[in-house]
C-alpha cells in the first residue's frame, strides 16, 4: 500500500501468442510506471518479474489486467479465462489482443486453420511415452482475438500502441484522477471520454478503445489533392515520399478505414497505413470498405481494361486485414464475448 | 519424476517453460519454447515487399535483415545515404538491446516498479542505486530515439524497403542524432565502470556464477571482411567459411516433439544419409526429430559472445580496450560461461556507441538518392545479419507476380536453442548440488540465459 489511505490497485500484464513489443513498449514509459508505484503493485509480470501462474492463484482479485498478444494455443486460452476470471477491468493490449493481429494471418492459409495440433492421441501410441515425458500445449485451430475468447472491457490498439495511449490507459485504468498533473500527457490530444476520465476519476465507457476519434487520414500530414486513385502501385515501385497522399499515388493505403491516434506514423515515414488500430466505428468491414472506396475512384468502361487492372492487385485480404483478420473480416471473424 | 516447473521465464522473448524431472539422484532439465511462430503461415501469400514490416515481429533487426533480402531479390544495390541510415538504426538497436538486458540484470534483486523505498536491495551490487536504474532506463530511451528517427519506430520499425529506406532525414533530426550518440558514449563508458567496479572486478564477479561455463561448442558469426559466414570450432578456430547463400546447406533445422522451436545444428554430409546415429535423433518420413534430452556435438551458438569467440581484434578503441580487460581477467577467447556473457555485452556497447557517434553525423546520413528503384521483380533472395541477439539470415523465393511461396528464416531463438537447453541444464545441476531451492535455481537459469 502506497502512502495514501486508498488501497494500491492490483494490476497484471501478460503476453500470450506474440512478440513483446507491447510489454516492452510500457518498460519504455518507465519513468513514468515507476512513478505509478504510489498508486498500484504490480502483481503479475511474468516477462520482468518472472511471475509464475501459483503467484496469481493466492491473490483474491486484480483489479486491471493488461493482455497482450493473439489466442493460439489452448495455453493462451486458459490464460485468458483465468486472467478474465481474476480482474476487474480487462484491457486488449495491441493489436493481437485486440484484433488477432499479425498471427491471425495464419488463418487465411490453405490448410484451414494455423497449424497442426502438436499432442500424439491418446490412443496413440506414443502419448504413454509423451506422459513421461516435456509437453506442448495443444494449437487451437484458428487464430483469436481476446475479445473471441472473453469479455474484454477496454482496448488498446496499435502494433505496439504509441506511449501516450497506453500512458491514458494506466492513467484513466489504475489511477481513476490520483495521478499527479505533472505524470499527465497533454490530455487535449485524447479523445474527450478519455481526457475527462483521467482528469475526473470516472472509469470512461466500457469498450472505449484508447485511439483517436478520426481516421488515420484526418491525422496524416500528406497533401490530399484528388481524391482518386488512377493507377495501381505496389510499395517497391517509385512514389513521391513526401508530400502527396500515398493512396492517391496508387499505394494501398488504409488510412481511410483504419482507427486514428498514431499521428499518421506510417505514413509520415512514406509507408502505406496497413490498419494496426482497427476499423473506424462506422465502418462494418475495413477490407470491404477499401475494395469498395477504390473500385469507385476508377473511370474505366471497358471490360478488359478493367480486368487487367483488376490483375494487378495482389493478396488485398491480406493486405486489408493486416492486423485485423480474426476479428474484422466478415468472412471470417467469429462473435465476441460482448 | 516430475520434480519443478517454471513457466514462464523472466526476460525471455518467446514464451518458455522449464521442467525438471528427478529421477536417480540425477536432475534432467526441459528447456520448452511453448507457442509457435508460424512465419511461413504468416509471410506466404503476401507480396515480397511487405515481409521488412511483417518480420519485424521477429525482432527490430529482422526488418534490416528483410529489406537486405529484398535488395538482394530486387538486384538493386542501396545508396550509401541509406546504407549509413541502415547501419545507423542497427547500431541503436545494438545499444538499446544490451543495456535493457544489463538493465534487467542490475535489477533482478529487486522489483523495479516498486517503489524506492520498498525496493530493497538484499543481494545486489552495493553500488547500485535506484538512480542509476533510472538513468539506464534515460539511455534506453535515448538510443531508442534514434532508432526512431532512423526507422521510424523502435520494436517494429518502417524506413527500410527494396532498395534503400522510405524518407530523408530532417534538418533538426541531425544535430540531434549526433547529440545522442555523445550521449550514450558517455554512458556506455560510465556503464563500464561500474560494471567493472561492482560486477566483473576483483573477484566479485556475479555471484555464484563465477565458474558457470558451458561444454565448449562451435559459434556462428558473419565474417566483417566480405559478408562470408563463418563458423569457428569450439576452440575458436575457424572450420568452415561458406556464402550466406548456402546456410541451409550448412544448417539444419531439426524439429522436436517437445519444443516449437527448432533446433540448429552443422549439416554434415552423414548426416542426410542417418536416420539414427546415437545422438538422439530419429527419422520421421523424411525429417529428423530430436528426442529429449537433446545431445549432439554438433550444435552452435550465435550472439555477442559468439561474436568476440573468433578472437579478432575490435576496430573500435574502447571496445577493443574492454576486449582486451576481459581476455586479462578471463584468460583469451572462446568463453563459454556467464560472466564472458555479460562482459560481451558491454564489449558491444561500447562498440554500438562508438559507431553511433561515427555515424550520426550530417555527411553520413545526407546524400542525392534514399532508394534504388527495382526495375523487375526477382524471385529469390536472401541476407544475413548480425543482429543485437547473433546471426541471423533469410531467404525468399515468389511467383512472377513477386508473391511469396517459400520463407525460411534462421532467427537466434533457433540457432540458440540448443545453447538454451545445455544453459538450463547446467543452472539446475549446480543450483541442485548447492541444495538451493527451487525460486534460487529459476533466478540461476533466467540470469544464465540473459546475456546470451
Amino acid at each position: 500500500m502506497g502512502t495514501n489511505t486508498v488501497p494500491n490497485k492490483k494490476l497484471a500484464i501478460f503476453t500470450a501468442t506474440g512478440c513483446r513489443a507491447c510489454e516492452n513498449a510500457i518498460l519504455d514509459i518507465h519513468y513514468q510506471v515507476n512513478s505509478l508505484a504510489r498508486y498500484a503493485d504490480i502483481i503479475f509480470w511474468p516477462y520482468v518479474l518472472g511471475s509464475q501462474w501459483k503467484d496469481l492463484e493466492v491473490q483474491d482479485g486484480l483489479d486491471v489486467c493488461f493482455f497482450s498478444g493473439a489466442i493460439r494455443t489452448v495455453s493462451d486460452r486458459e490464460a485468458a479465462v483465468k486472467l478474465r476470471e481474476k480482474s476487474r477491468i480487462m484491457v486488449a493490449l495491441g493489436a493481437c489482443a485486440a484484433f488477432g493481429g499479425l498471427p491471425g494471418l495464419g488463418n487465411l492459409s490453405r490448410s484451414r486453420g494455423p497449424g497442426k495440433p502438436s499432442q500424439p492421441k491418446p490412443d496413440d501410441p506414443e502419448h504413454a511415452l509423451e506422459e513421461a515425458n516435456p509437453r506442448l500445449s495443444t494449437l487451437e485451430p484458428r487464430v483469436s482475438g481476446l475479445s473471441q475468447i472473453v469479455k474484454v472491457d477496454y482496448f488498446v490498439p496499435g502494433c505496439p500502441p504509441p506511449q501516450n495511449f497506453l500512458w491514458a490507459a494506466i492513467q484513466s485504468l489504475v489511477c481513476e484522477g490520483r495521478a499527479p498533473a505533472r505524470l499527465s500527457f497533454s490530455t487535449a490530444r485524447l479523445p474527450e471520454a478519455i481526457a475527462q476520465a483521467i482528469t475526473s476519476g470516472i472509469l470512461p465507457p466500457k469498450g472505449s478503445v484508447f485511439a483517436g476519434e478520426k481516421a488515420v487520414c484526418a491525422t496524416c500530414s500528406r497533401v490530399k489533392e484528388e481524391k482518386r486513385f488512377e493507377t495501381y502501385k505496389r510499395p517497391y515501385q517509385k512514389y513521391e515520399a513526401l508530400g502527396r497522399c500515398l493512396l492517391e499515388q496508387g499505394l494501398l493505403c488504409q488510412g481511410i478505414t483504419t482507427m486514428g491516434g498514431c499521428g499518421g506514423l506510417c505514413t509520415a515515414m512514406a509507408q502505406p497505413c496497413r490498419g494496426c488500430f482497427g476499423k473506424v466505428d462506422a465502418i462494418f468491414d475495413p477490407g470491404a470498405k477499401m475494395v469498395s472506396a477504390i473500385a469507385s475512384t476508377f473511370d474505366l468502361d471497358d471490360a478488359r481494361e478493367i480486368d487487367a487492372l483488376v490483375d494487378n492487385f495482389v493478396d488485398l485480404a491480406g493486405t486489408f486485414y493486416r492486423y485485423t483478420l480474426p476479428t474484422q473480416c466478415t468472412l471470417f471473424s467469429t462473435p465476441s464475448k460482448d | 519424476m516430475k520434480n519443478a516447473t517454471f513457466e514462464p521465464l523472466r526476460w525471455q522473448e518467446d514464451p518458455v517453460r522449464v521442467t525438471i524431472f528427478h529421477e536417480a539422484e540425477h536432475h534432467e532439465a526441459c528447456f520448452q519454447v511453448t507457442a509457435p511462430k508460424d512465419m511461413a503461415l504468416i509471410c506466404k501469400g503476401r507480396p515480397v515487399e511487405e515481409l521488412p514490416r511483417i518480420l519485424s515481429m521477429l525482432s527490430p533487426a529482422h526488418h534490416l535483415v528483410s529489406a537486405m533480402a529484398l535488395d538482394n531479390l530486387f538486384g538493386v544495390e542501396p545508396p550509401p545515404m541509406a546504407l549509413n541510415m541502415r547501419e545507423g538504426l542497427l547500431q541503436a538497436q545494438v545499444f538499446s538491446h544490451h543495456l535493457r538486458k544489463l538493465y534487467f540484470y542490475l535489477s533482478s534483486w529487486i522489483n523495479p516498479f516498486s517503489e524506492y523505498g520498498r525496493r530493497g536491495n538484499p543481494k545486489g551490487p552495493s553500488m547500485l542505486s535506484p538512480h542509476f536504474l533510472d538513468e539506464i532506463m534515460h539511455h534506453e530511451a535515448l538510443s531508442q530515439e534514434a532508432a526512431i528517427i532512423l526507422g521510424g519506430r523502435v520494436h517494429h520499425p518502417l524506413s527500410a524497403v527494396a532498395g534503400g529506406v522510405s524518407r530523408f532525414l530532417k534538418e533538426d533530426h541531425y544535430f540531434r542524432l549526433s547529440e545522442i550518440g555523445e550521449f550514450c558514449l558517455k554512458f556506455a563508458m560510465r556503464m563500464g565502470e561500474f560494471l567493472r567496479d561492482e560486477i566483473f572486478g576483483d573477484g566479485k564477479t556475479l555471484d555464484g556464477f563465477e565458474t558457470f561455463c558451458i561444454e565448449p561448442m562451435a559459434s556462428m558469426t558473419l565474417g566483417e571482411k566480405n559478408g562470408s559466414v563463418v563458423l569457428n570450432d569450439h576452440l575458436g578456430k575457424e572450420m568452415d567459411r561458406f556464402t550466406s547463400d548456402m546456410m541451409f546447406k550448412k544448417i539444419g533445422l531439426y524439429n522436436a516433439s517437445w519444443s516449437h522451436e527448432p533446433f540448429a545444428c552443422i549439416n554434415r554430409k552423414s548426416d542426410t544419409e542417418k536416420s539414427d546415429n546415437g545422438t538422439g535423433k530419429r527419422e520421421r518420413g523424411n525429417r529428423f526429430h530430436f528426442e529429449f534430452p537433446i545431445s549432439n556435438p554438433e550444435f552452435f551458438f550465435v550472439g555477442p559472445l559468439a561474436r568476440l569467440n573468433g578472437g579478432e581484434a575490435l576496430l573500435y578503441p574502447m571496445a577493443e580496450e574492454e576486449r582486451q580487460r576481459l581476455i586479462t581477467a578471463l584468460g583469451p577467447f572462446p568463453h563459454f560461461g556467464v560472466v564472458a556473457a555479460y562482459w560481451a555485452l558491454l564489449v558491444e556497447l561500447l562498440q554500438a556507441a562508438e559507431k553511433m557517434t561515427e555515424l550520426y553525423v550530417q555527411e553520413k546520413l545526407t546524400g542525392p538518392a534514399i532508394r534504388t528503384i527495382p526495375s523487375k521483380i526477382g524471385q529469390m533472395g536472401h541476407a544475413a545479419l548480425e543482429s543485437p541477439q547473433g546471426l541471423i539470415y533469410h531467404h525468399y523465393g515468389t511467383d512472377e507476380k513477386g508473391i511469396v511461396e517459400e520463407i525460411e528464416v534462421l532467427g537466434t531463438e533457433t540457432a540458440n536453442n540448443a545453447l538454451h537447453c545445455f544453459l538450463t541444464q547446467k543452472a539446475v545441476e549446480i543450483s541442485q548440488s548447492r541444495e538451493e531451492p527451487w525460486k534460487e535455481t529459476q533466478n540461476r537459469i533466467e540470469i544464465s540465459l540473459l546475456p546470451f
